[in-house]
């Protein structure tokens, strides 16, 4: 049998090269442009630098809502919702693997829109080299909401893209910016907290990245329970 | 040995029954599994592959439930029934992909994945993207990542629908060749011909339950309780219905546009009777047969669905 390890490596490279030879690609490409394009208009239109910073940063996180949902979301509903897994699920192989195949796969495609997004965001409008931090936490908040996205699309794989950006835009952004400790439960807003774009100093980023992380882990805690006990 | 023991397995989802408390044995060889479209054909498929977990009564492969041991999943090849797979990979990654999972050595999986396509039929088109394939291919290529990796028992959920003839023939002639090899192999259809293409040894299922099992011609047996129809194309139909009217095993007659249709409880003696008739009566027969001699017959009677 083949081991754990060698399937989440073959996994991930499946994952890949169809994502590759896909229409995803380009899609997301474009949705990582769209921030790049906006800070460049705002540049255009001469707003003060620290305006331009707000709202660069703002659009960045909605990109940060929407690739994991259109990467990680869409790719695993579509394997569910398809019957593509049964291939899978009819192979003697762990099916955490098969999860964390894709995880590896398609996590780090994520992550490589968004870190560019942001830099060259930041660069278009206001001139300005990203902090390491921000760099950080961006990677450290895409990592997280695709555990997230992953697990939704495991428990509703049909509509897993589109509840996926619902959860961002009706759950994580809006109790990210409650005052209050309700807020450590949304991921965007500890990628604020570990870029040290809120005005405080009472959480660490240390922390927040632990917070992330957590969020993350349980998310997929469930998303792996969900994939043992799904049947094709 | 046994490959699949059923027993007293059920299957539900949520409310809609798969199969209904299913107890069956399989000890090899080749079984067609017949019925129509929702008759549960797939679901006991799925059990077998270890896609679908019992919702009541047990299931074994080899002697493991499959959902629960993976390791048991490396002997068992799975086509399923539905066409979608990694489209955007090629024939050939497509099915060394599916190797390597099944356990297919890394450096045994090209080649095991080109003998399967090539054993398919689909030499030629093994570098291109499964994409732009028939669905001939589709189903071809389907099979073969089934095969390639050398299973013992092999589960192929309705593999020549839509095919064209000459993938027909290849792909039953493939099967007929595992089969040869040793290998067990369930096929399931609702086409009746494409079982009997395979095998004669089926199982009807109808509505989640096994209707009848065993090698087709002992079901007819089973089933002689039930009139047994004979059609006669002939020039004087009216003459011929009267010298057979009187039987007693003839139960009815009825007058088609070009000869008549006659039921009976003992074919054998219907025959007999019917030459004596037609030699006696100078009466010219255009065509004999029996719209019963085939699969669907068989499965019509199984069913309470005459034609």
């Amino acid at each position: 049998m083949i081991g754990s390890l060698a399937t989440t490596r073959l996994i991930a490279a499946v994952t890949l090269r169809r994502l590759v030879r896909g229409r995803a690609l380009w899609v997301g490409g474009i949705v990582a442009a769209m921030p790049i394009a906006f800070a460049a208009l705002l540049h255009e239109r001469q707003a003060r630098a620290t305006m331009n910073i707000t709202d660069v940063t703002a659009f960045e996180t909605l990109v940060l809502a929407v690739l994991p949902a259109l990467f990680v979301a869409s790719s695993i509903g579509e394997e569910i919702e398809d019957r593509t897994t049964t291939y899978l699920w009819s192979r003697p192989i762990p099916r955490w693997a098969v999860l964390v195949g894709k995880l590896v796969g398609l996590v780090p495609v994520v992550i490589a829109l968004v870190l560019p997004s942001w830099f060259l965001a930041l660069q278009a409008g206001a001139r300005m080299t990203p902090s390491a931090a921000s760099f950080g936490a961006f990677a450290v908040g895409a990592f997280a909401l695709s555990l997230v996205a992953a697990t939704i699309a495991t428990l509703v794989p049909k509509h897993g893209m589109a509840l996926m950006i619902c959860y961002m835009l009706f759950f994580d952004l809006p109790v990210g910016a409650l005052p209050g400790s309700l807020q450590e439960l949304s991921v965007t807003h500890h990628v604020r907290v570990i870029a040290d774009m809120l005005d405080r100093t009472a959480e660490s980023a240390g922390l927040a990245a632990l917070g992330c992380i957590l969020i993350g882990g349980l998310w997929l805690a469930i998303g792996l329970v969900r994939v043992r006990r799904l049947e094709a | 040995m046994t490959v699949v023991s059923v027993d007293n397995c059920s299957k539900w989802y949520g409310h809609v029954l798969g199969i209904s408390d299913i107890t069956w044995q399989l000890r090899g060889g080749v079984v067609g599994l017949l019925g129509p479209n929702g008759a549960g054909k797939s679901t006991l498929i799925k059990l077998m592959a270890g896609l679908l977990r019992p919702s009541r009564g047990s299931l074994a492969v080899f002697g493991e439930t499959p959902f629960h041991h993976p390791e048991v999943r490396r002997r068992i090849g799975y086509a399923p029934e539905h066409e979608k797979t990694w489209d955007e990979l090629t024939a050939i990654e497509l099915v060394t992909a599916m190797a390597r999972l099944a356990g297919v050595p890394r450096e045994r999986a090209g080649k095991a994945a080109e003998a399967a396509l090539a054993a398919m039929g689909m030499t030629d088109a093994m570098r291109r993207r499964v994409k732009g394939f028939s669905k001939g291919m589709r189903q071809r290529t389907k099979l073969a990542t089934a095969i390639a990796h050398d299973p013992d028992f092999l589960l192929l959920d309705e593999p020549l629908t839509g095919v064209d003839p000459i993938a027909r023939i290849d792909i039953v002639r493939q099967i007929t060749r595992l089969a040869a090899a040793g290998k067990t192999i369930v096929v399931s259809s609702h086409v009746l011909y494409e079982i009997e293409a395979l095998t004669h040894e089926i199982v009807v299922i109808h509505r989640g339950q096994v209707l009848a099992e065993g090698n087709v011609y002992e079901i007819r047996r089973l089933i002689d309780r039930h009139a047994h129809r004979i059609r006669i194309e002939c020039d004087r139909p009216r003459v011929l219905a009267t010298a057979l009217a009187i039987e007693p095993h003839v139960m009815k007659i009825s007058f088609e546009r070009t000869g008549v249709l006659i039921e009976t409880r003992e074919p054998d003696r219907c025959y007999d009777q019917l030459a004596t008739a037609v030699l006696e009566h100078g009466i010219a027969v255009t065509a004999l047969g029996s719209p019963d001699n085939n699969l669907g017959a068989l499965f019509d009677y199984l069913t309470g669905n005459r034609r």
